[in-house]
């Protein structure tokens, strides 16, 4: 049965033609949202109801505080919050009730009614919504950030109506009929995952990730897809620029071992494909042990595996420096770079180092795939993390040229021999020194 | 040299995992994906049919989002869409049936589906002058079909072309014998008074079934209707009770069920589904049944209280630029103003000109003050032979305040022949007028 036989016999013409005007869900429809967000001691609620003008008029011989006090008790009777597998009370905080004007002159209800519960430990929070049952119009629930508490959400984290203020006229969508969120908590920043709302942001995070905005943006169908791929580029490069991300490391390596802009390079590409494999294995690793394990968790062995790398890569150097400069005493120094082929950065070297530079992926980065999942857009994601990296390497590789060509005219300008034959220990020694503080910062993270 | 060679591969190594990784990483994405999100949909694409009217319309959604350019689809999703208001009296569907059936007509302007599908929504809306032009368009398109029929017969039997209503009735139900064209034949022997024809033919499309679940649901109401109308109220109970059973919370079926309440003396029952009713399907013919009901039942009150509801109705109503109702006509002549009642009648018979305008008209007419003038209608109204006890109860109380005892008695002895209790509020008035 592909069509529906119609019978149309008079006496069945709806209440309602659609015109411009009239309620956009009918004005017999009752419309409620609620909003949950769970922080590491408490879940909040925020219940909105908007009530089109024939029910309102249906309650136009009561007070308004009785019409607050039904809708109150209403919300009282069938929204329902589970922490833990456990029914919770909620405590319900002043409501404030509203008569926006509605059509012909007649008033609309609209009420806002804060919710709340203590909870200690929340893992798994539930809210059911069983208010108005079988009445027509917009239900949803939707998902914000809480304080303390790293949530995943069923819920959207977006909200299309602006508090049931505007709804949504996509002609091929129907109007929401969301009544449950299921959220699973740990303990983390106040981030949020959740999926796309029709029209809502992808991923709301409290630390404001810039990327992960310029995302939403694009999967909301918002500006070029060119403007997005050259954003993210020169977000890469620009992000490269912020602290831990190895530049200071390349640049004293290719110093320390007289690499050439082959050598720069080849450290450019070998982070360009650690840093996207990084992020893959990530989210990889982050989806499959997503019922154990959040990716914030992640972060800190990665950091120590990262800083471990760094501190041998530093140490190996050194060691050959001071080998080399014991072995060279007595020789003439003064263009020894253009004969010690032997001493040139190894192909282990080089990859370990830029497998350092790429292996901590930058969180912007995994935020950017989790919220591609979250919303469906996959190509699109995996697309500008490639984009993202290619930003980042093509700032190091700038460097590293930078610092094989100054380092060529330094050479050029004849310094004294002992000066420039301590330059690639003491550099040799930086690595060694940024190891270390990097392992002293993983170290903590872990506890 | 050497050592760049071993570099070169070396990153031919790691392009390889990085690409290793990616399909790994997507391939796991799109597992999960598929597991966790919209899945229920996704197997709707695949050989199962989606068997409710909401997955019907995901299912279309989605294809129609595939497949922009095809009108059909469209159109099949406009006519889910207005199945979705049959069954919920959702409104702003009709917005959206609206606007796909027109992206349907601009992609195909004599496609047959856009066409049945526009004519069936103006229908809806009471714009019977535009669904016969759009029924006709498609009857051109493909003569040898039933449904543009449909639309068709809709639009004569709402115009008051009665010979060319059976002509095409006729045809339809000799192209296809189904529930859509016996349930249309049931209401065009009604309209003629043939009462035991009118209920054959809607237990043939009860028994016909198929569509949707709503679709027998809502001939097994009529049928119990016509069972209402006969006096059988038991059968017509049953009939009631089969339609909730087909489709949960079917709001006439549950009109329907108050009715029968009420004619056995249990207002308190009806009144508590009238009531339901309201507050689901707020059509101004169950707030009039609610307010009748409760001053039946002497609650003076709460029938003002309710009835006020049908005149914000109307505030609506007209804010939206829609003034001809015959259901509204009625109540502004019991409950309001019968002077407005005949502009609102006069209205309705210029777009309508059906037995059920002139039955309004008349009753305006008679309530305003002017039983001759309003004879006159009430004799158009029966013009067909039609023995629906309002119309007859009208016609009868007209007659005896234009001075026409005998006829007057006539009629309204018609009027509660087949039930006595045709009405909580009407059939005692009837019953006191013929004592």
């Amino acid at each position: 049965m592909k069509r529906a036989i119609l019978v149309v016999v008079v006496a069945l013409a709806l209440l309602v033609p659609a015109t411009a005007g009239a309620h956009p869900l009918g004005n017999f429809s009752v419309n409620h949202l609620v909003t949950v967000s769970v922080s590491s001691d408490r879940v909040d609620l925020r219940y909105t109801l908007d009530q089109a003008e024939i029910p309102t008029f249906q309650e136009r011989d009561l007070p308004r505080n009785q019409v607050l006090a039904h809708k109150q008790a209403e919300v009282k009777r069938a929204l329902h919050l589970t922490v833990n597998g456990h029914a919770v009370p909620l405590v319900q905080g002043l409501g404030k009730l509203s008569a926006p004007p509605g059509q012909g002159g007649l008033p609309l209800t609209r009420v806002e009614l804060p919710l709340s519960a203590a909870v200690h430990n929340p893992r798994s929070v539930r809210v059911d919504d069983e208010t108005f049952p079988d009445r027509v119009g917009w239900k949803a629930v939707v998902a914000e950030p809480g304080k303390g508490t790293a949530v995943r959400s069923t819920a959207p984290s977006g909200d299309p109506t602006d508090g049931l203020r505007h709804y949504p006229q996509d002609m091929l969508s129907s109007p929401l009929a969301e009544r449950t969120a299921k959220l699973t908590v740990t303990p983390g920043t106040g981030t949020l995952t959740a999926p796309r709302a029709v029209g809502g942001p992808t991923t709301t995070d409290r630390s404001g990730d810039g990327f992960a905005g310029v995302f939403a943006d694009a999967a909301a169908g918002k500006g070029a897809l060119l403007l997005l791929i050259l954003t993210a580029f020169a977000w890469g490069a620009v992000h490269a620029l912020s602290p831990g991300h190895g530049k200071t490391m390349v640049a004293a390596y290719l110093v320390g071992t007289r690499g050439t802009a082959k050598h720069a390079l080849g450290l450019g590409a070998t982070v360009t494909i650690t840093h996207t494999i990084g992020v893959f294995a990530l989210g990889l690793v982050a989806l499959l042990l997503a019922q154990f394990i959040l990716p914030e968790q992640l972060y800190p062995w990665l950091s120590l595996v990262s800083a471990l790398l760094v501190l041998g890569i530093g140490a190996s150097v050194l060691r050959s420096r001071l080998r080399a400069r014991k072995r060279g005493h007595g020789h003439q120094h003064h263009q020894h770079h253009h004969h010690h082929e032997h001493e040139a950065p190894s192909k282990k070297t080089i990859l370990a180092l830029g497998a350092s530079a790429g292996l901590l992926p930058c969180p912007s980065a995994l935020v950017v795939l989790l919220a591609a999942l979250a919303s469906h857009q996959i190509p699109l994601g995996i697309g500008l993390i490639l984009v993202f990296s290619l930003g980042l390497a093509a700032t190091l590789t700038c460097l590293g040229l930078l610092v094989v060509y100054a380092q060529r005219l330094s050479a050029r300008l004849r310094v004294p021999g002992r000066i420039t034959a301590l330059v690639p220990v003491l550099s040799s020694l930086g690595i060694v020194a940024i190891g270390v503080v990097m392992t002293a910062k993983a170290v903590p993270q872990l506890a | 040299m050497v050592a760049t060679k071993r570099l070169r591969s070396g990153i031919l190594l790691l392009a390889s995992a990085a690409t290793m990784a990616f399909v790994a990483t997507f391939a796991v994405l799109t597992l999960v994906n598929s597991g966790s999100g919209p899945a229920p949909e996704r197997q709707l694409d695949g050989a199962a049919p989606a068997r409710t009217t909401d997955g019907q319309i995901k299912q279309l959604q989605a294809q129609v989002r595939e497949a922009p350019k095809q009108a059909g689809l469209w159109a099949e999703l406009g006519e889910t869409y207005l199945q979705k208001v049959r069954e919920t009296g959702d409104a702003s569907f009709y917005t959206r049936a609206d606007g796909v059936l027109q992206r349907a007509l601009a992609l195909e302007p004599q496609g047959l589906e856009g066409l049945v599908g526009a004519g069936t929504l103006a229908l809806a809306r009471h714009d019977f002058s535009g669904g016969l032009r759009y029924g006709l368009a498609a009857h051109r398109v493909a003569p040898r079909l039933a449904r543009p029929l449909g639309v068709i017969v809709d639009a004569q039997v709402e115009l008051g072309r009665y010979g060319d209503a059976a002509r095409t009735l006729q045809r339809m139900v000799d192209l296809q014998p189904d529930l859509a064209s016996y349930a249309r034949i049931s209401y065009f022997r009604e309209l003629h008074g043939d009462l035991g024809g009118a209920l054959y033919a809607m237990r043939l499309a009860v028994s016909a079934g198929g569509g949707a679940p709503e679709n027998v649901a809502y001939v097994q109401t009529l049928l119990g209707n016509l069972l209402f109308e006969r006096g059988s109220l038991r059968a017509a109970r049953a009939a009631y009770e089969q339609a909730i059973a087909r489709f949960p919370n079917y709001v006439p079926a549950g009109a329907g069920l108050a009715k029968v309440d009420a004619a056995d003396g249990r207002f308190e029952s009806a009144i508590r589904r009238l009531r339901d009713a309201v507050a689901r399907l707020p059509l101004p013919e169950y707030v009039v049944a609610l307010g009748e009901t409760e001053q039946a039942a002497g609650r003076a009150t709460d029938a003002r209280r309710d009835l006020a509801l049908v005149g914000a109705e109307e505030k609506l109503l007209r804010a939206s630029g829609v003034n001809t109702d015959v259901d509204l006509a009625l109540f502004e002549a019991n409950h309001g103003s019968p002077a407005r009642a005949v502009t609102l009648a006069r209205r309705a018979w210029a777009q309508a000109p059906s037995v059920r305008s002139a039955d309004a008209l008349g009753w305006a007419l008679t309530r305003s003050g002017q039983p001759a003038a309003g004879l006159r209608w009430a004799k158009r109204a029966l013009r067909l032979g039609s023995v629906d006890p309002t119309f007859l109860y009208h016609a009868g109380m007209t007659a005896q305040a234009a001075g026409r005892t005998s006829l007057a008695r006539a009629w309204l002895r018609k009027s509660v022949a087949n039930n006595p209790r045709f009405s909580p509020l009407y059939a005692p008035r009837a019953q006191a007028a013929l004592r």
